[in-house]
């Protein structure tokens, strides 16, 4: 279980995220949506260690990523996929894939690559296991992405924006992918701007405006009139990203 | 035979500074390459006080001449220190204290030409921060490296010549010693500037060999 308390971040003087609280189980997709610079991302990087927390605590399965030796324990426990992927650029798709199994987990080098290879074939990139990421479109970068995170057997699988940089075709390529890792069970922390999917896939959605966890409501419910749609601001926030 | 004349073994005299010359690049280059890196990777890591102190050390040494450094070496520390330099030992102390400085500057810039995100993507799949030196940045910054430093080093082969003014017997001074001898400079210095010539030419050309084989391998289009 990932349990963000009382979350707070601050970059100076702007406080980025205001006293955030989130739980999410094992086996439950919980989308993170907002207007851009709510502090998405943010809470991302919290989970994950990339930013340090201003306040409150966050633990994953109880590992408290402020710790030294917590943060280890709950990156083991999460992996995350980058809105700009982030692949090693020196490395063929199958070493990207392959390096945090073989250096982290110290799993057998032929292990891990017949698992990375497994990945990839169900990614649809069989055939591109040599490829450099400069040789891949963006929509095949980010499906590399996707397995190297798969490829750790994470408990938690965190989604940065993970579609924002790719083109309509691309994206529906990944979000087949994810909708897949859903129905199997995966459990997700999903930032994103694409609604629909997120209806579609989501257990939970969860609002943030300007920082501040607005809403936290089960997808269903997020939609019902009497539910996310009667507060104003995720109704204009819906229609506005319908009309767009 | 006057005592004027050229001889067969002036080559031998000629070879012996080369050998000189090549084994003081060598040393110098390792230890220079050596510090270098290893000043670029503390300042990678921001260890503290050790950024401005790196920085205005490697910038005298840089934009001050490398025969100033060596006087200040060889005549300077002696004297302030009170302990005795071969000239050797001066020679090697500087060039490689100069190499070092330009050496910093190339990997500097090599590793601060990768993506932060990359680093990121490391450090949440959970590499530690040698894994992630050794395995996403090392590679990478060499790669980038490579060519800036090849040229350095074909300039350094040359700065080494400034080492015969203190005493060292390396190419330049042999060939001091035998333009005073034949008093023929046109002939002697010719062949010496030959010798550089054809040593800088097969440095740069193995640099270049090195650099292809480095961009063949690696096909992602970084450098």
């Amino acid at each position: 279980m990932i349990v963000a308390e009382n979350v707070e971040k601050r970059f100076g003087e702007t406080l980025v995220l205001k006293r955030v609280n989130l739980r999410v189980e094992p086996g439950e997709v919980v989308t993170i949506l907002g207007a851009s610079g709510s502090g998405k991302s943010t809470l991302i990087r919290c989970i994950n260690g990339l930013e340090t927390l201003s306040g409150g605590k966050i633990t994953v399965d109880g590992h408290d990523v402020s710790t030294k030796a917590g943060l280890v324990a709950a990156r083991r426990a999460s992996a995350t996929v980058f809105q700009l992927f982030n692949l090693y650029p020196h490395m063929t798709a199958l070493r990207n894939i392959t390096l945090a199994p073989i250096e982290v987990l110290k799993l057998p080098k032929a292990e891990a690559e017949a698992r990375a290879r497994a990945l990839l074939d169900k990614v649809g990139l069989a055939a591109h296991a040599d490829a450099y990421p400069q040789q891949l479109s963006g929509g095949q970068r980010q499906r590399v992405g996707i397995c190297r995170a798969l490829a750790m057997q994470p408990r938690y699988l965190l989604l940065d924006e993970v579609t924002s940089a790719l083109d309509p075709e691309m994206t529906g390529d990944v979000l087949r992918i994810l909708a897949e890792l859903a129905a199997d069970g995966t459990t997700m922390v999903f930032v994103t701007h694409e609604i629909e999917f997120a209806r579609h896939i989501s257990s939970r959605i969860v609002f943030l405006e300007q920082g501040e966890l607005i809403v936290d409501l089960p997808t269903a419910q997020f939609f019902a009139e009497d539910g996310g749609l009667a507060v104003p601001r995720i109704r204009q926030f819906l229609s506005k990203m319908k009309k767009d | 035979m006057r005592y004027a004349d050229f001889t067969p073994y002036d080559i031998i005299l000629l070879l012996q500074g080369l050998g000189v010359t090549l084994a003081l690049f060598i040393g110098t280059t390792l230890i220079g390459l050596a510090i270098g890196l290893l000043l670029a990777v503390v300042h990678h890591y921001r260890i503290p006080g050790c950024r401005p102190v790196i920085v205005v050390v490697t910038e005298a040494l840089k934009n001050s001449p490398v025969l100033v450094q060596l006087f200040l070496v060889f005549f300077g520390i002696p004297a302030f220190l009170h302990i005795r330099m071969t000239p050797v030992e001066a020679a090697t102390l500087t060039i490689s204290l100069n190499t070092a400085a330009f050496a910093f500057v190339i990997f500097r810039s090599g590793i601060e030409s990768i993506d932060r995100d990359q680093i990121e993507a490391a450090k949440v799949f959970g590499l530690n921060r040698s894994q992630i030196l050794r395995l996403v940045i090392a590679p990478q910054a060499t790669a980038f490296a490579v060519g800036p430093l090849v040229g350095i080093l074909v300039n350094q082969l040359q700065v080494t010549s400034l080492i015969s003014v203190i005493g060292v017997f390396d190419l330049t001074k042999i060939g001091n010693i035998l333009n005073l001898r034949t008093l023929q400079p046109f002939i002697v210095w010719a062949v010496i500037g030959l010798i550089y010539y054809i040593a800088a030419k097969t440095l740069a050309h193995v640099g270049g060999r090195i650099e292809a084989a480095l961009r063949k391998s690696v096909k992602w289009g970084g450098i």
